[in-house]
């Protein structure tokens, strides 16, 4: 932070005032920090210092494993509380940079014997990292432009944008949390790199970019811009000793670093991914020692020969890439990395992934929604950077191309796209305020300064025009007028009023709600709020044996294990299809077929989430559609999604509803005794809108245990098998009273007895 | 009374001139083990002898008051209370007093315990002054027993009533011969389906026995009923609430000078231990049932009354704050209303932990000579049902602020364990003296009980941590200063 603020210092031509500024702009950089902090807090003040959503819930169920059990059984943590009966290798099948990282504050802390919770730790994490995000951000942009303001300006951005706000808000505990900071003072060092050709800053890059690695899979983006951004470099005949000291000290070292942690191991040298980093690093060497040699044997001739064997080589090199691909030696691309380039890949092959509602394609407006004023001003600040094309703009253009891309394909990679939007709009904004706030007034300089231009202007006007035209007569036009200066500042001041007013609102709207707890409104205007999921877990957690086996639907089972503390099927980390097909298929299957399947898993408890009494509408039901495609894609044979569907194609509930809808475990489990809470025939579905039949399914096999104030969450209990051997159908109609059903014997007419 | 002298053996060394006399209160856990053979000296016998047993809450509380005469030759101050081994332990709260005369205060009591094989254990009731032969007194034992009710049937549906049965014995245990008895019951209602009937030639009266009276049962009188005669009985009533048992309540109390403020934080673990569900729970039944809100065996929500001037509440459990609380301030009190996450249905459990913060000055009186502090506060807070609860194990643990010295405590609660520790939190350098009181079987009644501790605070300690504080920043900004100033470039950096 010292060095860079003397290096950026060195932009300013003033000495005087030199100190005083550096003071500001660290006072000025703070404040920045705290903006960036508060605007992710809206959260913890509405509601409660709590974990949001889904995968932080794992996180946080991690970290406290790290922080009770300590870093080597963390490091060789087998799970046997989720994927029951699997388990998972959970040490060595997640990015440990986040858990540790707490971990580590959580250590500190408890070294100056200050007792912070570690649940306070994990919530206030990502806004802490986002204020170091909006200073990695001012030192990337110092890097980019001479003028001071820029970087000022881009962390600025950086520190209030919802499309950062939307990953780092207070609880939402995820791996991005640190990841953007890290992505960020990579990309930094890595230009401090190009730029000095030092060996210092390159291991520093490496260092920064194993500690990327370690914290989330979205490394691979810069495994694979560095590289190109080397090869553009290449291309554009600009190799240098620096480019070289600096890539190859960041590969050698990063590529080490990154193969420290378990779940990365060998994927750097074996991966499709990561191949581009090391064949830019081979060309690196062809491109270095032909350099050497043409300095010592000059000859033009040699010369092109040499750069004929290059491309040679390059092309054995990739041509062996393809054969070691295609017989197996280096794993070929994973279906998330097809998904990137054909957006319909996922829908066909691979419906859990299309399943995710963060890796749909971006809509549109959401480039507004999450960038507001700097989606237009990007575009102006990239073209800047094609003015001057020094190495680290060229960095810039490569940078946004990409993540331009990405970021339509899908959603979640907005997150990568968004620095680079506010280094480029800080670009192009702090150019307006330069030229408008700094051009002074031109007395008698512009007669020194500009004189043979305007001179030549003045001759050639005079040749054309006519004397005593104003504008020549008068030199205090255009830019220098006060008139200008002063719409056009002002017109950028309400624009950044509006971006301010626009981040907030967008923050405290759409991306501040824990997704756990449910806000409403009581007819006196007090907040109400709707905690079901967390009524239920903690049923869970304190009413059922500590091993009972919960089957949900994998959106749940981060959250049942990190609040209800049970053994789930699924979860979240979705890595075995078939796992979840088969949950998918006991929800969509009838009684008949899911109780066998239950019963094998050893299920204990089923919990469905239900919103048709409040109108919630991110339930199963809803889900139910996904749970049948991923279910069909492991048995087209028993599981068909045109079964779910009316003839006309609808996807109904009510009474319309298809007989496979009607009688999967899904549909009678969400609307089970759910009649009953209305008068006859009255029971509607406030989801759906759809009026329920009068006779409410029935269940033999399962039996209601618990069930939410509000029904979001319904929880059923499993069945033991019936004691006389019977199956649960004929038990439950006996138990009803309900004869035994024989062929009904046809009596004859009654005859009056006469005895 | 191994761990009395130790604790005042490091108070002596804490404090130099600490006077062990002091009033400390004295653990009940001494359990001096005698030989199963042991039998008590016949020498009282009880002259006569009533026992009240009131069920009205969720635990029974039992009032035996006894005239007992010394029969031996010599004066008698020992006197023992004969307890089952499995019921020893889970009774709470044994006070005796001189029924005559009870402004005078409990009696000393302690337990005795036989070795492993015996199936009795007793209570040793000091006299305070010894009993001269032939002489009376009048002796007022009271006590509960936890854990005591079962329910019968254990299952019933949700919006059942719910029946609870009582097992005891119609003869008072007693170590000593017992001429004349009789054992009057409280119902909580007339509604007492099954009792035990006793063949009337037992009863001294040759009257039916049990005698109804409303729903007040007598058993007895019955007359010279021998040393350990037991005659079971068991009663079963209606009860239609639920039977709260905290199994561990944590309870710190915090002081701080600086913060003028005294932070009280209660961890409770409890459980229903009222009948369970014949079926699950219904969630349709709850809701239609709960508009005309009638008596139910599920714990539905505690009402917490803090003293006023109490702010600053908070209710959370295992994953996090649980929105269905109230805060009413008042002026007798600030009643903390709370409501379970769901409605806690016999046989659930629920864990919780409340909080608040009051003025210290309220609790906190400096004495006029030298740097002492009296602390009064009460030993238990905790929520107010008319069923009652009972605690199993109580752990208080009151942190006094660092540099607090000469800890010493005074309380009526009977305690099994007290000693103070050394707590390290918010930068603490030598950690705050915690006095740390642990009691079993211990029911709501005590909730007025106040726990008085003295302690030695100079003012010099109360400055230890700002000065701490400072140099500590200082010598992290002088170690930032000396690591910025070393010059790591390895060439001669070329300053242009």
């Amino acid at each position: 932070m010292a060095a860079a603020e003397s290096e950026t210092d060195k932009f300013i031509k003033q000495v005087s005032g030199r100190n005083t500024r550096g003071l500001l702009r660290v006072i000025i950089l703070c404040l920045i920090a705290g903006a960036a902090v508060a605007s992710r807090l809206f959260s913890v003040i509405r509601f409660e210092s709590i974990i949001h959503e889904f995968d932080p819930w794992f996180n946080f169920r991690a970290t406290k494993y790290l922080v009770q059990n300590g870093f080597y059984s963390f490091w060789d943590w087998f799970d046997d509380r989720t994927w029951h009966p699997l388990g998972r290798v959970t040490g060595g099948t997640l990015y440990p940079g986040l858990m540790v990282t707490s971990g580590a504050i959580y250590h500190l802390l408890r070294f100056l014997t200050l007792p912070v919770d570690i649940r306070n730790i994990c919530v206030l994490l990502a806004p802490g990292f986002s204020g170091l995000t909006a200073l990695a951000t001012y030192l990337l942009t110092s890097e980019m432009v001479t003028s001071p303001s820029a970087g000022l300006l881009a962390a600025a951005f950086m520190g209030i944008t919802p499309g950062y706000i939307s990953r780092s808000v207070a609880g939402s505990y995820d791996n991005e949390a640190i990841a953007i900071f890290l992505l960020v003072f990579t990309f930094f060092l890595w230009i401090k790199a190009v730029k000095n050709g030092s060996m210092f800053w390159g291991a520093l890059t490496a260092l920064f970019y194993g500690y990327m690695v370690s914290a989330w899979g979205g490394y691979v983006f810069i495994t694979n811009l560095l590289p190109l951004h080397a090869f553009v470099l290449i291309c554009m005949g600009r190799y240098s000793p620096r480019l070289y000291v600096s890539y190859t000290s960041w590969y050698a070292l990063g590529t080490l670093a990154s193969m420290q942690i378990p779940f990365v191991g060998f994927l750097p040298i074996r991966s499709s991914e990561h191949m581009s980093a090391l064949g830019v690093f081979g060309l690196l060497q062809l491109v270095g020692g032909v350099e050497w040699i043409r300095t010592q044997i000059p000859s033009k001739q040699f010369q092109t020969l040499l750069r004929a064997l290059v491309l040679f080589i390059f092309v054995v090199a990739l041509g062996g890439l393809v054969l070691l691909t295609v017989s197996g030696v280096i794993a070929p691309w994973t279906g998330r990395f097809y998904s990137l380039w054909d957006t319909g890949y996922a829908k066909i092959h691979i419906p859990i992934i299309a399943s995710v509602s963060e890796h749909q394609p971006t809509a549109w407006p959401a480039f507004f929604f999450d960038l507001s004023m700097m989606i237009w001003l990007f575009p102006a600040g990239v073209y800047m950077c094609f003015r001057k094309l020094t190495d680290e703009q060229v960095f810039i253009v490569i940078y946004a191309v990409l993540a331009s891309y990405f970021a339509g394909v899908m959603v979640r990679l907005m997150l990568t796209l968004t620095p680079i939007v506010c280094v480029a709009s800080a670009m192009a904004f702090s150019q307006i305020l330069d030229t408008y706030l700094n051009a002074k007034t031109p007395k008698a300089e512009p007669a020194k300064e500009n004189g043979d231009s305007k001179d030549a202007a003045k001759v050639a006007a005079a040749a054309v025009l006519p004397e005593g035209l104003r504008s020549t007569r008068q030199p205090l036009i255009g830019v220098y007028s006060y008139a200008s200066k002063l719409t056009v500042m002002g017109a950028s001041v309400v624009y950044l009023l509006l971006f301010v007013l626009h981040c907030t609102w967008v923050t405290s709207n759409a991306y501040s709600s824990p997704s756990v707890v449910l806000a409403s409104r009581l007819p006196d205007g007090s907040q109400h709020i709707i905690d079901d999921y967390r009524e239920a877990y903690y049923w869970l957690r304190q009413n059922t044996p500590d091993n009972a086996k919960i089957m949900s639907w994998w959106d749940y089972g981060y959250q049942i294990g990190g609040m209800a503390d049970r053994p789930t099927l699924v979860d979240n980390n979705t890595w075995n299809n078939t796992h979840i097909a088969t949950v998918g298929k006991a929800m969509s299957s009838r009684e008949e077929v899911s109780y066998p399947i239950m019963r094998q898993h050893e299920v204990d408890y089923v919990l469905v989430v239900f919103g048709g009494l409040l109108g919630y509408s991110g339930d199963d039901i809803n889900k139910f559609l996904w749970m049948v495609r991923i279910a069909e894609g492991i048995w087209p044979e028993e599981v068909k999604e045109r079964n779910f569907f009316t003839p006309r194609g609808e996807y109904r509930v009510d009474e319309e509803a298809t007989p496979t809808m009607k009688n999967s475990l899904m549909y009678k489990m969400s609307y089970y005794n759910y009649h009953s809470l209305f008068p006859a025939g009255q029971a509607t579905d406030r989801v759906r809108n759809a009026r329920l039949p009068a006779q409410g399914p029935e269940l033999s096999t399962i039996e209601e245990a618990f069930t939410s104030e509000n029904w979001i969450i319904r929880i059923y209990k499993v069945k033991e098998p019936d004691n006389f051997g019977r199956d649960h159908q004929s038990a439950t109609s006996f138990d009803k009273g309900h004869k035994k059903k024989k062929a009904p014997k046809r009596k004859g007419p009654r005859v009056l007895r006469v005895e | 009374m191994r761990s009395l002298p130790l604790f005042s053996s490091c108070l002596a060394a804490l404090s130099g001139f600490a006077c062990a006399e002091l009033n400390l209160s004295q653990p009940l856990l001494s359990r001096q083990v005698l030989p199963s053979t042991f039998t008590p000296p016949r020498v009282f016998k009880n002259v006569n002898l009533v026992r009240n047993t009131n069920l009205d809450k969720a635990y029974p509380r039992e009032t035996i008051n006894v005239i007992i005469e010394n029969i031996d030759s010599k004066s008698q101050s020992e006197y023992y209370l004969p307890f089952e081994t499995s019921l020893l332990s889970r009774v709470g709260g044994l006070e005796v007093k001189d029924k005559k005369d009870a402004d005078k205060g409990a009696f000393k009591v302690e337990v005795v315990g036989l070795d492993a094989q015996s199936s009795t254990e007793f209570y040793l009731i000091h006299l305070p002054t010894p009993l001269a032969p032939k002489q009376q007194q009048t002796l007022s034992i009271s006590y509960s027993v936890l854990s005591a009710l079962a329910p019968v049937p254990a299952k019933i549906a949700q919006s059942e009533k719910q029946y609870i049965q009582y097992t005891f014995s119609a003869y008072t245990p007693s170590a000593y011969v017992t001429e004349k008895q009789k054992t009057k019951l409280k119902f909580p209602s007339s509604d007492v389906p099954d009792y035990t009937t006793l063949p009337a030639d037992l009863n001294a009266e040759k009257k039916a026995d049990p005698q109804k009276q409303g729903s007040t049962f007598t058993y007895g009188p019955y007359s010279h009923v021998p040393a350990g005669a037991e005659q079971a009985v068991s009663v079963r009533y209606e009860f239609t609430k639920p039977l709260t048992h905290a199994t561990l309540l944590e309870r710190d109390i915090e002081v701080s000078h600086w913060g003028g403020n005294l932070a009280t934080e209660e961890r409770y673990w409890l459980t229903n231990q009222g009948a369970e569900l014949k079926n699950h729970f219904s969630r349709v039944e709850w809701q239609k049932t709960q508009y005309l809100n009638p008596p139910s065996s599920a714990l539905k929500g505690l009402n917490l009354p803090l003293h006023p001037g109490s702010m600053d509440p908070y209710f959370t459990d295992d994953i996090g704050n649980v929105s269905t609380s109230r805060f009413r301030p008042g002026k007798k009190e600030n009643l903390l209303e709370l409501k379970p996450r769901y409605p806690v249905f016999g046989g659930w459990k629920y864990s919780f932990r409340v909080g608040w913060n009051a003025d210290l000055s309220t609790y906190l009186r400096k004495l006029s000579t030298g740097d002492t502090y009296v602390l009064k506060v009460p030993f238990l807070e905790g929520p107010r049902l008319a069923e009652g609860i009972q605690y199993s194990k109580v752990h208080l643990r009151v942190i006094l602020p660092e540099g607090a010295t000469n800890v010493k405590y005074s309380t009526t609660v009977p305690l099994v364990d007290g000693k103070t520790t050394v707590h390290h939190t918010f930068m603490d350098t030598l950690g705050r003296s915690a006095l740390e009181l642990h009691a079993i079987n211990i029911m709501d009644e005590f909730r007025e009980r106040d726990l008085i501790v003295t302690y030695d605070y100079s003012w010099t300690a109360g400055y230890r941590k700002p000065i701490v504080i400072t140099l500590g920043m200082f010598a992290v900004f002088a170690a930032i200063w000396v690591l910025g100033s070393i010059d790591t470039s390895i060439g001669k950096s070329k300053k242009a």
